[in-house]
């Protein structure tokens, strides 16, 4: 049951950005669903009772005074927030406030100030991104376009000026990439090998990255090209520039190139391609096998079989996890941080013949409809989950109530669910669902994967421990979960 | 730790010069990295090196590297004329003090000009202001990626009301007061940060109607600013709001509004990127509110002699 907790600290000045920063550390601390830390005027207070956080003491806040104001999922967590807030509080100089990271407000400034850079980042609203890109390309740098909403016809125009100028353009919707070894967005740490990532998908390349890292191997590159680079209209113009750049790499051995089943067209273009290479190459088309694929290529339908595929091995254990035979509820209800890995559930199940919705359906599943009478994978990263709320990779409380849902559904036997571990990730999302599950009445088993490595800023260690403990079956792999679930209906 | 040390006071603000001569006994409210707050009754003044800018409420001395003073909040501070005495680790003398004023405003753009301006202004700011403020989420462009922060969530609906509010004073040529207190008391000590956002929205659209020679919104703006201040926000910003009122605002805020004025829109977001973290934008959060509708008032009325020469 959550709690409300509020502090009250008397004629307290901080500097905004000290106040800030230690409201965004406070907010993620675990078992933290909500937190402000604002002064005390009317207008705020009705801020925080608008959020639902305004408690009996914070009421009584005078404008002079600051308010920490929380939701915890348990009272523990929330008396751990305060007591962590106490402390920055005191010391506001722990937060390293006084040597505040360097910023530029403009791409220029930024040039000026970090002079041998050679990639911006690009993470703006989408109707700015592609003019902010175009002033980066002027200055010579590569991009990666994090940002969404841009239309796929400027895409297009950006990516083919890109390409004049021998630059890259990641993106846009672009939300992983390791370059050189350096993480960008959302990435895991792995270590430096010989085999190159090109990935149209950023969750898709932190699953094969992370299962690669665990086989033993490394990553020379990774390659974001956003979501619609192979579409017809982009006409893989990032893809077929990765590929030309990890040919040219003398550290890259194997590439693997992970992507949504293409257009005819272009997959044609591409397989002309990776004909043409010396390396050998592991084409993730997911879920599409049949397409005729040139002698130094080999297919996989899975993020998972992709991974085993370069290793020439089982990349994840072969041991599936212990489940038992559902013998209540009969249905599968999968909730998912990332993409991919919803839509790599998806495959696994229609390869083993069942039937199964998503909202993001993959060839072969239905579109979801209101009622949920069958299998259902749920991307909860997609727009309608997200629209106005945070995305459930770094806010893992997106999950909370469709999984209270499920698990109050006496249809559903299983619950499957992904971790996903990394740079810009939550600190601890399986201390979160830990705490979630912690004295709650759940006749479902609960099967996750865990995406990362132990080198992460969340050793997927811990996380596992954690979600053991909390009751949670692990898999070594999406597709491994995925597996095991089907094991559990008695479906071989 | 400096005992005593005598700093001399190189400029001082018009507002602090009045604390000096009026408040005799203070207390430090508040120590930042580069500036210090001195507290005395309801009025505060800023003391800090010159790179903090100068401003109506700032007296701007070498102070060398301040952690050195170890001054710590409510240390007593005795003031005159001549001197200001904080504990026994700083002599702040004012002797030889130059007063600070706020340079004129620069002539404005036409209507035509100015509309520009604050185009590229709401698309500067939904880009670079940060994230927490009011600039990117609570006016101007409208967003897009779906993502609505709580602060803009409410404050959305009270700029809504001041801009009725200013819009009807512009077209009428007066104010009802209780309007007037409506429209400032709904964004008074709104939002997060040290001053609130709602209050630096304010600071912006008060410097820029003055700026545009709008001096009747702004009477009336200031007016009920002052009359719903008591109890609605921190001290501290109370005191900038007042100032801002009295039509004193600081160097960082009349560069931006001069830029904005004169249509250099680079000038005018640099400017407002050295306010604080979100302040400067925020600021220009009020105005951008308020230079969108005085030019859709000015370019459907033919404007005033007093605005023409504005305008000129």
């Amino acid at each position: 049951m959550s709690v409300i907790l509020n502090e009250v600290r008397r004629a307290t000045y901080l500097d905004s950005i000290v106040l800030m920063r230690i409201s965004r550390q406070i907010a993620a601390l675990p078992g933290i669903e909500e937190a402000g830390l604002i002064i005390g005027t009317p207008a705020n207070k009705e801020i925080l009772r608008d959020a639902g956080i305004l408690g009996p003491e914070g009421a009584t806040a005078e404008p002079g005074d600051l308010i920490l104001a929380l939701r915890a999922s348990d009272a523990r967590a929330g008396q751990a927030a305060l007591a962590a807030a106490t402390q920055l509080l005191d010391q506001p100089s722990a937060l390293g406030t006084t040597a505040a990271v360097e910023s530029s407000r403009t791409i220029r400034a930024a040039v000026q100030r970090l002079p041998a850079a050679n990639l911006a980042l690009i993470s703006v609203p989408g109707d700015f991104a592609v003019a902010e890109a175009r002033k980066a390309m002027e200055f010579g740098l590569h991009v990666m376009i994090f940002s969404d909403n841009v239309p796929i016809e400027d895409e297009a125009a950006l990516k083919r000026e890109a390409r004049e100028r021998r630059l890259f353009v990641m993106g846009p919707d672009c939300g992983t990439a390791i370059v050189a070894g350096g993480p960008l967005g959302f990435a895991n740490v792995v270590p430096r090998g010989d085999i190159g990532i090109i990935g149209a998908s950023g969750t898709g390349i932190q699953e094969v990255s992370c299962l690669i890292a665990r086989a033993g191997r490394g990553i020379s590159h990774a390659i974001g090209t956003g979501g619609r680079d192979l579409k017809a209209e982009v006409g893989a113009v990032t893809t077929l520039m990765a590929i030309d750049a990890l040919e040219a790499d003398d550290r890259t051995k194997h590439v693997v190139l992970i992507s949504k089943p293409p257009a005819a067209s272009v997959a044609r273009s591409v397989l002309d391609r990776v004909a043409k290479s010396s390396k050998p190459f592991t084409i993730c088309f997911l879920g599409a096998t049949d397409f005729a694929l040139p002698a130094n290529a080999r297919s996989a339908a899975t993020l998972k079989a992709a991974a085993d595929s370069v290793l020439g091995a089982s990349a994840a254990s072969p041991v599936k996890p212990p489940v038992r035979r559902l013998d209540g509820g009969r249905l599968v209800r999968g909730l998912f941080a990332g993409g991919t890995l919803c839509s790599e559930a998806q495959i696994v199940f229609r390869q083993a013949g069942l039937p199964v919705m998503s909202n993001v359906p993959v060839p072969g599943a239905s579109a979801m409809a209101g009622v949920h009478d069958g299998h259902v994978m749920i991307d909860l990263g997609d727009d309608e989950f997200t629209r106005g709320r945070p995305h459930p990779m770094f806010e893992p409380g997106v999950r909370d109530a469709p999984l209270a849902e499920a698990l109050a559904d006496p249809s559903v036997g299983l619950v499957l669910l992904d971790v996903v571990l990394g740079y810009g990730g939550h600190l601890d999302p399986a201390g979160h669902l830990a705490a979630f599950l912690a004295g709650r009445e759940r006749r479902a088993v609960i099967v996750a994967s865990v995406t990362g490595t132990d080198a992460d800023p969340q050793p997927r260690d811990a996380q596992v421990r954690t979600l053991v403990e909390a009751g949670v079956v692990v898999a070594d792999s999406n597709a491994g979960a995925a597996e095991a679930a089907i094991a559990a209906l008695g479906v071989s | 730790m400096t005992r005593d040390a005598v700093v001399p006071v190189l400029r001082s603000g018009v507002l602090a010069q009045e604390f000096c001569r009026s408040v005799a006994r203070a207390n430090v409210e508040a120590v930042f990295e580069r500036c210090f707050y001195l507290r005395g009754g309801d009025e505060f003044i800023c003391v800090g090196g010159a790179d903090i800018g100068d401003g109506p409420l700032t007296l701007i001395g070498n102070l060398g590297r301040l952690s050195d003073f170890q001054l710590q909040p409510g240390w007593p501070a005795a003031v005159c004329e001549r001197h200001i005495v904080i504990g026994k680790s700083m002599r702040l003398t004012l002797d030889e003090t130059e007063s600070w004023h706020s340079p004129a405003w620069p002539i404005c753009l036409s209507p035509a000009g100015l509309t520009d301006t604050c185009a590229a202004l709401a698309r500067r700011a939904a880009f670079e202001a940060p994230e927490e403020g009011l600039a990117r989420h609570g006016v101007g462009v409208p967003e897009t990626s779906g993502h609505h922060p709580p602060l803009a969530r409410i404050a959305r609906p009270r700029i809504a009301v001041f801009e009725r509010w200013l819009s009807g004073v512009l077209d009428a040529g007066h104010a009802r007061l209780q309007d007037s207190k409506e429209a400032a008391e709904a964004l008074i000590g709104l939002g997060p940060g040290l001053t609130p956002s709602g209050d630096d929205f304010l600071v912006g659209a008060l410097a820029l109607l003055d700026a545009i020679g709008e001096r009747h919104a702004h009477a009336a703006l200031a007016r009920a600013i002052t009359d719903a201040l008591p109890g609605l926000t921190a001290p501290l910003s109370a005191c900038l709001l007042r100032a801002a009122a009295a039509g004193q605002v600081g160097e960082a805020l009349h560069r931006a509004v001069s830029s904005v004025i004169t249509g250099d829109v680079d000038a005018a977001a640099a400017a407002a990127g050295q306010i604080g973290h979100s302040s400067g934008w925020d600021m220009m959060a009020g105005v951008m509110t308020a230079l969108g509708i005085a030019v859709a008032a000015r370019l459907e009325t033919p404007p005033t002699a007093a605005q023409a020469l504005a305008l000129s």
